[in-house]
């Protein structure tokens, strides 16, 4: 959009308001989703059904008068040439066309036009250029017409004449009321209209439109130009405008009354003819054609050809309402704040410090009945922001094709469970990552198809993506069954990289896989147009962690490498278990606890390196005291004065000694302060919380803690 | 006040001509996002005026027009065009519909075509 086209946005199209360009966005955005999958399950087929062929041309030709009512011309202009594509492939139903190319064309439009709209969704200007696609569609299009092509391709060149115009037989249909006598009572009166640049063309049936508004009032008329059905017409008037002589028994007066009413009307001549001669003569010459060609009389009214088979449609009565809205994100986002400041109030107020050592049994009864309805409130929240995987599933197909095609591989994506559901900001945080992790796959993983022969595999590669819910988490598994990893090409790298710490004969084949997801690991030394460009896997951990989720890999040498994230259902709000060390307040997620118990003496081993550990039912575990990694000054240092929690994450159990258990409770996650994390990592910490009494409670990364007891165990 | 149908299946047109409008004496009693349901609903509401978009998934903007037409011959259908849609902007008018408007539109535009529409 150019400045000026801009200025034109704000000053002439005040009724553009945010709800809209929102809805525009979101309307737009769904529909080229929808039109993306119709592409990608009929490219498979190599020709496209005739259903897919007509839901597209109709996207399209939304998003045209959609993007042109926004003024987003460059939008408006390439998904016109695309609904006129598909407008040819849906009535000539051409045999030549390349659908492989066609599909290419039509998704580099789509791309155009998601780009422009995430432009406009930044706030930045839609001024991506076009031209160069429109042009390949013309060709396109050009060749799929074959013989047509110079006509076709001058009127699209006009860009004056389109699609829906090219009737197949002439219809006439606008004759005046030819009246045997015509009286010299009558005035006969000359109009000239003229309607404004900018009513949108189509002038000829303007002008239509304005003789049906005299019906009524004209005995006899005659208009230049003479044939409204002519797609030229609407250029003459719009250059030289609409002539009409009419004979009426009304007056000037009334007729310019009629006239002045037309809408985009520039301006208006209207004449006594004092001299009906001239029309006389014109009516005569007018006569004389209409006898030669066959017309068709006008009809106004179609009663009979209506079908009459609507009843049994749908119908929700009195719907001015429609029973679904669209909420934007950040109207949710507020909205889960607010109930985990209620969650916090409401601890606030049941677990006050005033209320210690009253016997309350009313206030007991409303506030469990108070507890109850936040978690409830705090429920149906949560269930509102979940989102089925479903569509970020589905867009992965498009990166597969996309690869494939560049790569010459054959690679089907199978995908399982896209029906689970996890919060929409962590959807948003995955969908990238995702695709990275796809593009490694079918990039490094999966072998060419002549290759994969040799190896007595089948040609097509099979990436497999499946979700599922596992307790508090969902866990995202992407495995494919391509060559799996280099194991000594990866330990290579990280030698040099000097990633690996301690000796390399203690390393499991499992945490050399997992090497791969440090910071600055990339073993492809070819940086290829898909994958590597050496920020990959590092921004694929960020992400995961950033929604404080996870990664782990795991291969096959030959056979394949399967990547799990592991990602919380939700961010916001946990069920926790508080626990006290000195003056300090604690938080572990309960879905992490196996168990809690006061510890006997006898139960504790320490090994010569001074390492704490536990036997629990004949097994031994590391223990962890937090006084200790946090530096919290208490009095109680004796494991059989404190209580040993259990935890547990990814099969690794790490039992944590702290002075006491102060009580279970839906906890709000809050991030660290960013002062905190710039200053300095903390480690085995995943955010802080606001409890009952007002205090401050960290809440523990049992995965970090785990980590960090490997670490200082070496 | 009088009461206008929107008929289209765009949410997004639906919310540009509700906005258009906000500042008009003109109330929208409904809005239907397919040309049946739209048909349907006119026959219940009862509107003054109708604003009937072309391309529609289920029933087309011009079936659902004759509908309305064949219900109610004094209804006052405005069809709401897209260039390249003369062929059948030219049908409807001939099947009764009163005008038509090109997209994009603006404001007083489609105040004026509701305004002669409706004779006021």
């Amino acid at each position: 959009m150019t400045l000026s086209q801009k200025g034109v946005n704000e000053l002439s199209n005040p009724y553009v308001n945010e709800p809209m360009l929102d809805l525009y966005i979101f309307e737009s955005m769904q529909l080229l989703e929808q039109m993306e999958l119709l592409i990608l399950s009929n490219e498979k087929s190599s020709s496209y059904a005739s259903e897919a062929i007509n839901e597209i041309f109709r996207i399209m030709h939304t998003i045209k008068g959609s993007s042109a009512m926004m003024l987003y011309n460059n939008i408006s202009t390439l998904a016109h040439s695309l609904e006129d594509l598909f407008f040819v492939l849906r009535e000539d139903e051409p045999r030549n066309v390349d659908y492989s190319e066609l599909s290419d064309l039509v998704l580099e439009g789509l791309d155009f036009i998601k780009v422009e709209i995430h432009k406009i969704r930044n706030g930045d200007e839609a001024d991506g250029d076009a031209t160069g696609l429109i042009e390949s569609l013309r060709v396109f299009h050009a060749t799929i017409k074959g013989s047509d092509f110079k006509v076709e391709d001058q009127n699209l060149a006009d860009g004056a004449v389109s699609h829906e115009n090219r009737t197949p037989e002439k219809q006439q249909y606008y004759i005046s009321k030819v009246r045997t006598e015509t009286t010299s009572l009558r005035n006969t009166f000359q109009a000239t209209l003229r309607f404004e640049q900018d009513c949108g063309g189509m002038e000829n049936i303007r002008a239509i439109v304005v003789l049906n508004d005299l019906a009524d009032l004209m005995e006899d008329y005659y208009h230049l130009p003479e044939d409204l059905e002519n797609e030229d017409s609407a250029r003459i008037i719009s250059e030289q405008g609409f002539t009409l002589f009419l004979k009426t028994d009304r007056s000037l007066e009334e007729i310019h009354k009629v006239l002045i009413e037309t809408i985009y009307l520039k301006d208006l001549q209207l004449t006594n003819v004092e001299n009906s001669e001239l029309f006389n003569d014109l009516h005569q010459e007018r006569e004389i054609l209409l006898e030669d060609s066959s017309v068709k009389l006008p009809a106004f009214s179609s009663r009979d050809q209506v079908p009459n088979n609507y009843e049994e449609k749908e119908f929700h009565s009195g719907a001015n309402q429609p029973s679904i809205i669209s909420v934007s994100v950040a109207k949710l986002d507020q909205l889960m704040d607010l109930v985990g400041e209620m969650v916090i109030a409401e601890a606030m107020v049941t677990q006050n410090p005033d209320l210690k050592g009253l016997e309350l049994n009313n206030f007991e009864k409303a506030a469990r009945q108070l507890r109850k309805i936040t978690s409830e409130l705090q429920d149906t929240v949560m269930s509102v922001r979940m989102v089925p995987l479903t569509g970020t599933f589905q867009k992965m197909n498009r990166t597969l094709r996309d690869m494939c095609k560049k790569l010459n591989k054959e690679v089907q994506l199978q995908l399982i469970g896209q029906e689970t559901e996890v919060d929409k900001n962590i959807i948003e945080h995955i969908s990238d990552p995702l695709m990275h992790l796809i593009r490694n796959s079918i990039d490094h993983g999966i072998e060419m198809p002549s290759e994969r022969e040799i190896k007595g595999k089948s040609r097509l590669g099979t990436i497999t993506l499946e979700a599922k819910n596992a307790g508090g988490d969902v866990l995202i598994i992407i495995s494919d069954d391509g060559e799996g990893f280099n194991k000594d090409r990866i330990l290579a790298k990280a030698r040099e990289k000097g990633l690996i710490q301690g000796s390399e004969e203690e390393i499991t084949d499992k945490e050399i896989y997992n090497l791969v997801f440090l910071p600055g690991f990339s073993t492809n030394e070819k940086v290829t147009e898909f994958s590597g460009r050496g920020v990959g896997m590092d921004v694929v951990v960020k992400n995961i962690e950033a929604v404080g989720g996870g990664l782990a890999a795991d291969s096959v040498p030959g056979k394949g490498t399967t990547i799990t994230l592991k990602i919380p259902l939700t961010l916001a709000i946990i069920d926790g278990m508080n626990i006290k060390v000195g003056d300090s307040r604690y938080t572990i997620p309960t879905t992490a606890i196996k168990e809690s118990f006061r510890p006997k003496i006898t139960e504790v081993i320490v090994d010569p390196d001074n390492n704490e550990m536990m036997m629990v039912r004949g097994q031994c575990f590391p223990i962890l005291r937090l006084h200790d990694i946090y530096h919290v000054k208490t009095d109680v240092t004796h494991f059989t004065e404190g209580i040993i929690i259990m935890v547990e994450q990814d099969n690794k159990t790490l039992c944590l000694f702290a002075d006491e258990l102060i009580g279970q409770q839906q906890v709000v996650v809050k991030a660290l302060p960013e002062y905190i994390q710039n200053m300095k990592k903390v480690r085995g910490l995943a955010g802080c919380t606001l409890l009952g009494d007002g205090s401050i409670s960290l809440i523990l990364d049992v995965g970090g803690l785990i980590g960090y007891r490997q670490a200082t165990k070496v | 006040m009088k009461k206008l149908l929107i008929i289209d299946d765009a949410a997004f047109m639906r919310l540009a001509i509700r906005n258009m409008l906000l500042n008009y004496e003109i109330e929208i009693s409904g809005e239907a996002a397919d040309g049946a349901i739209g048909v349907e609903m006119y026959k219940q509401l009862r509107p003054d005026v109708v604003t009937m978009d072309i391309t529609m998934p289920k029933m087309s903007g011009l079936e659902a027009l004759k509908a309305i037409k064949a219900f109610d011959p004094q209804a006052k259908v405005i069809m709401v065009s897209a260039m390249g849609q003369e062929r059948i902007v030219k049908e409807a008018i001939i099947s009764g519909a009163k005008t038509f408007i090109v997209k994009p539109f603006k404001e007083e535009h489609l105040y004026q075509t509701i305004c002669k529409v409706l004779g006021i």
